[in-house]
């Protein structure tokens, strides 16, 4: 893309295209049946999810115990694997709360996929706390009911208690935003359909939407409030999930500065995430003219800026520690960055830190491969964040007498695989069977001139 | 839509500047004939003098902080609406060599202020000893000064660029500047993280909180569109200068106030729950002492004021179109940036007790003619509106939708 | 029009519902709809398959009551959040546990918080629902094979015959005036 003068904006969607052409380039692949890459790629995911399944079939059916958790290391592979589903969440509603309420309009040809993953990684995230329980069956007795063992209640001071608060409220109001931001969609697929049973189906699921100016506007105003209302929410999930590690008195998990670099934490993670899917989707799906260079572009530069944040982080973390005069604190960050798990830790700053610095040069940015292989490397940083945050804590604690190492076992690593492929298996069922991108959202931000359409086409 | 043609336009201080002197210089006269008043005939000591100066110094170092970081975010964002109001900002982020001039009591009498500083508290503690090496009176300084030098440096690229465009017309300045201020805005997060450590968080050397600098960021963001909308009103009351500031203009400052205070209230809650939470006494001794006394009072006030309060008073989209109420929100909130600060600052100095005093005002009152006068000097003969930025017409007809 | 006629045509093919006009170009419509404002007809709408700016104004329409709707949502879920965590753990079964108060208020912040969002939002989107009458399987316009593109690329202006000034003459030569590409009826 040439050097645009600054006064012009950059139209948001390219191609020239007409209204009806947006509805038909969108809904292709749902209206055109399955090809067959998307087979392939429907058969594999679904054949990682069943080996996932069998693994924790067999870990409810035998116990915690096929996993290589210890006595010391009482958490780990599981919570990472939580924390990391739960950071890939976070995007979505970034995308399309907070970069609505900021006025980026660029958000609209991202936001429904981005969304969608939303719902799945939050889905796989929520997993995780329930088959840690050991006893999953009463996962039930998370919530606050009455009962009939006497006066028994949960107790709302516990973070794990605001936990499943936060996750379930969040899974919600996902899905609902979702939903809601589909609705007028769901009604252009309805009046497209050619099968009676799609149409029924689709217009069920549309409400009876008409498009009314009145309907539109009711819309819109609770798009603003729900975007007004997921901002906070976000901000509060991974605030909360910060919460499980910062309450505590262990050393590397008991900082103040915890809520705000998780929170950037899991926007970075969700982005690159983002960015790892669209990027295919674009290529394999023909959507180039509207997730454009630009989108990446722009997604690139958050990563910057958050994966900045994410540094900024660790340096602060590094330097209070150091700092505090603390004995504890200090060790902490000597063990993290010489320690056992020193490679680990390595790999955190390599993939978090030094590979995003790539994307200050805008060839990097603009070369679609380049961003990928980076987005690929933020992944892996972060769920290797969370794993040195969780384990290099654990392991050696306050008593040297109880150190020890942890060890995943193939029943775990088979577990974080199965999510994986419930992931992408849910995604590939969203991309068939919904319109990936917005498709009313596009048709507002397409310039003034390019609205008209050919009569009789 | 709007078309406001603003080279029919004044915008240019020119008549208002006297006046603007005049009332600056009267602040100075004023605070320091104060702050001697009280010296000799209220009996007030110098420790007690550095420490509201203390209190002053950061007030407007977090205004111009704000400033600094609205003009930075203003370019990164390459944002459209706030093209008219940026002329004033930057005004506010070159102040830097001002402030560095008004640090030098500070540094002069820096073991006044700080524990650490004195050789015979740190021999007799060993945590301050093993500290010795980063809280020394000469590195501090030394810290001190890079990190005025690198807001200096930043704050007044970003006027002189943008001051040049007004002769020049040269959109390529605008492209400049948004990437110049990438690498700025990292060395200006370092710089006030580390600034916010040195300053204020070891006037406790004990003490530590990771995320002590970030809620003093928080603060700074909240002063500075707290202080913008009233400028802006003033000079727009003032001979109807810079009547290119609309109502959605407006609106959007009081956008920017409301999501900065919740922010702020964020990380204080953040801060405070986590301390409170964990329940480690090295830790839990900063805010015991700020809820212990008279400072129990004191913070309750700050809790209230700074969130309870203009949270709900800012929630409504009517609040912040109203141009009045907005504006007597934004005053509030001014006055409880100071509080904030204060709140940070006066119960390690003056445990038990709140210290409150004319003195603090007169301080205050030095410092907002100083920087007043150094304000007006700066804008004097340029105008207000950045009047060639390729951006403005937009910004011109910018709508709330 | 006499009532043996329009008996009839009840008969036949149902009551008339209303006139539905067409116009391609988001512009034509919000100029339509002001025009239609101005004639002072009370009982109509009008159709886009997007959000079309301007045209709430254009209509008259006002502002709607959710935000407050929310805003009582939003201070149910605080409160109920609040009474929830005071009630079980500090009154019903007060339970010590690592020395904390039986109710702390920074240790309920997160859940009271949690459930002002989710009622909030439960307001938001049930209150749009409820207004909008939606979920709604049949309106008449679902009939006319035309209106189908209103979701696609199509606008559309629908005058009720409800209307005080509905007269199906003159109401359909004034639609054709304000430059409608097609005027048609529509039935129930």
């Amino acid at each position: 893309m040439a050097e645009a003068p600054p006064a012009t904006r950059q139209p948001l969607i390219l191609g020239e295209k007409s209204l009806g052409q947006v509805s038909r380039d969108i809904l292709s692949l749902v209206e055109g049946g399955a090809t067959p890459l998307w087979w392939t790629a429907f058969l594999i995911s679904f054949t990682v999810l069943m080996i996932g399944a069998a693994a924790i079939t067999y870990q409810i059916a035998t116990g915690v115990g096929t996993w290589g958790l210890n006595k010391t290391v009482g958490w780990a592979f599981d919570i990472t694997n939580f924390v990391f589903w739960i950071g890939i969440g976070h995007a979505g509603t970034l995308i399309s709360a907070v970069l609505y309420l900021l006025r980026q309009r660029w958000r609209t040809s991202v936001n429904r996929s981005a969304e969608a993953m939303t719902l799945f990684a939050v889905l796989c995230a929520g997993l995780f706390p329930v088959i840690h329980l050991g006893r999953p069956w009463f996962a039930y007795w998370m919530a606050p009911y009455p009962n009939t063992r006497g006066s028994l209640w949960i107790n709302f001071r516990s973070p794990l208690v605001w936990d499943f608060f936060a996750i379930s409220t969040y899974l919600t109001i996902s899905f609902l935003f979702w939903y809601f931001g589909m609705i007028p969609d769901l009604a252009t697929l309805a009046t497209r359909a050619k099968s009676r049973l799609r149409r029924r189906l689709a217009g069920f699921l549309s409400f009876g939407w008409s498009g009314s100016t009145s309907t539109w506007l009711r819309y819109e105003t609770v798009y603003l409030l729900l975007a007004g209302l997921a901002t906070p929410l976000v901000v509060s999930v991974h605030t909360i999930v910060s919460w499980d590690f910062a309450t505590a008195l262990i050393p590397g998990w008991h900082s103040t500065i915890f809520p705000p670099y998780f929170v950037t934490g899991a926007i970075f993670s969700g982005f690159a995430m983002v960015l790892t899917l669209l990027l295919i989707a674009r290529k394999t799906m023909g959507l180039e003219d509207y997730i454009t260079v630009r989108h990446v572009d722009a997604m690139c530069k958050i990563l910057i800026a958050t994966g900045g944040i994410v540094g900024f982080s660790y340096l602060i973390e590094v330097f209070t520690a150091l700092y505090s005069g603390d004995p504890y604190e200090q060790f902490a960050v000597v063990n993290r960055a010489f320690g056992p798990y020193a490679w680990a830790y390595w790999l955190v700053i390599a993939c978090n830190v030094v590979a995003p610095q790539l994307l200050w040069f805008k060839k990097l940015r603009h070369n679609m491969l380049v961003v990928w292989i980076i987005s690929i490397f933020i992944n892996v940083g972060m769920w290797f964040e969370r794993f040195v945050i969780i384990v290099t804590s654990l392991h050696r604690d306050f008593v040297p007498s109880s150190w020890a190492m942890y060890r995943p076992t193939i029943i775990e690593i088979a577990t974080l695989a199965g999510t994986f492929g419930l992931f992408f298996t849910c995604f590939l069922l969203f991309a068939r069977f919904v319109p990936v991108i917005a498709i009313s959202e596009v048709k507002g931000v397409l310039g003034p001139g390019h609205r008209h359409e050919e009569a009789g086409s | 839509m709007r078309t406001t043609d603003i080279s029919i336009d004044r915008h240019e201080l020119g008549g208002l500047a006297p006046l603007l002197l005049k009332l600056a210089g009267a602040s100075l006269v004023a605070g320091v004939a104060g702050i001697a008043l009280m010296a000799t005939v209220g009996g007030r000591g110098l420790d007690r003098i550095l420490q509201s100066w203390l209190v002053g110094f950061t007030f407007f170092l977090n205004l111009s902080l704000g400033a600094l970081f609205f003009v930075l975010l203003h370019h990164l964002t390459r944002a459209g609406w706030s093209v008219v109001v940026r002329r004033l900002a930057e005004g506010m982020a070159a102040l830097f060599p001002l402030l560095a001039l008004l640090a030098v009591p500070i540094v002069l009498w820096l073991p006044r202020l700080y524990r650490w500083a004195e050789p015979g508290v740190v021999v007799h503690d060993p945590i301050l000893a093993g500290k010795a090496g980063w809280l020394d009176p000469t590195f501090f300084t030394i810290r001190l000064g890079v990190y005025l030098l690198i807001w200096s440096v930043l704050g007044l690229y970003l006027f002189s660029r943008s001051v040049r465009q007004d002769a020049t017309g040269d959109p390529r300045l605008t492209v400049t500047m948004e990437k110049r201020s990438a690498p700025g805005m990292v060395l200006f997060a370092l710089a006030v993280n580390f600034c916010a450590f040195d300053l204020l968080m070891s006037l406790d050397p004990h003490w530590f909180s990771t995320i002590f600098g970030v809620y003093l960021f928080a603060g700074s963001v909240v002063v500075f569109f707290a202080v913008l909308p009233h400028l802006t009103h003033w000079l727009q009351h003032h001979e109807e200068l810079l009547h290119t500031v609309t109502v959605e203009h407006f609106h959007d400052m009081g956008k920017m106030l409301f999501a900065f205070v919740v922010f702020w209230a964020y990380i204080a809650f953040s801060q405070y729950m986590l301390i409170w939470y964990a329940n480690l006494p090295e830790e839990t001794e900063w805010f015991l002492r700020r809820q212990s006394g008279q400072w129990v009072w004191f913070s309750l006030f700050l809790a209230i004021g700074h969130f309870v309060i203009p949270f709900i008073l800012l929630l409504p989209r009517s609040s912040k179109r109203k141009i009045h109420r907005l504006l007597l929100v934004s005053a509030w909130m001014v006055l409880l940036h100071w509080v904030d600060i204060y709140w940070i600052v006066m119960p390690e100095l003056s445990p038990g007790r709140v210290p409150l005093d004319p003195l603090d005002l007169f301080v205050m009152l030095t410092m907002a003619g100083a920087y007043g006068t150094a304000w007006v000097l700066l804008l004097r003969r340029r105008s207000l509106v950045p009047a060639r930025d390729p951006r403005l017409a937009e910004s011109l007809a910018f709508e709330n939708a | 029009m006499s009532t043996t006629v329009m008996d009839r045509r009840v008969r036949e093919e149902g009551a008339v519902w209303g006139l539905l006009a067409e116009f391609t170009d988001a512009a034509e419509l919000i100029e339509a709809a002001r025009k239609v404002r101005d004639a002072g007809y009370t009982r109509w709408d009008s159709f886009a398959p997007f959000a079309v700016h301007g045209l709430d104004t254009a209509m008259g329409i006002h502002k709607t009551v959710l935000p407050r709707l929310v805003l009582l949502g939003g201070a149910a879920g605080c409160l109920s959040g609040i009474l929830l965590q005071w009630w079980t753990n500090a009154v019903d079964y007060p339970f010590l546990i690592s020395g904390k108060p039986l109710f702390g208020w920074p240790a309920a912040v997160p859940i009271a918080f949690e459930l002002t969002i989710l009622f909030a939002a439960f307001a938001a989107l049930f209150g749009m629902l409820g207004l909008n009458g939606l979920p709604r399987l049949h309106h008449p316009l679902f009939t006319s094979e035309r209106f189908r593109r209103v979701t696609t690329d199509r606008f559309f202006i629908a005058i009720e015959a409800d209307d005080p000034r509905f007269d199906s003459g003159e109401t359909r030569r004034f639609l054709t005036q304000l430059g409608a590409a097609v005027v048609e009826e529509v039935r129930d």
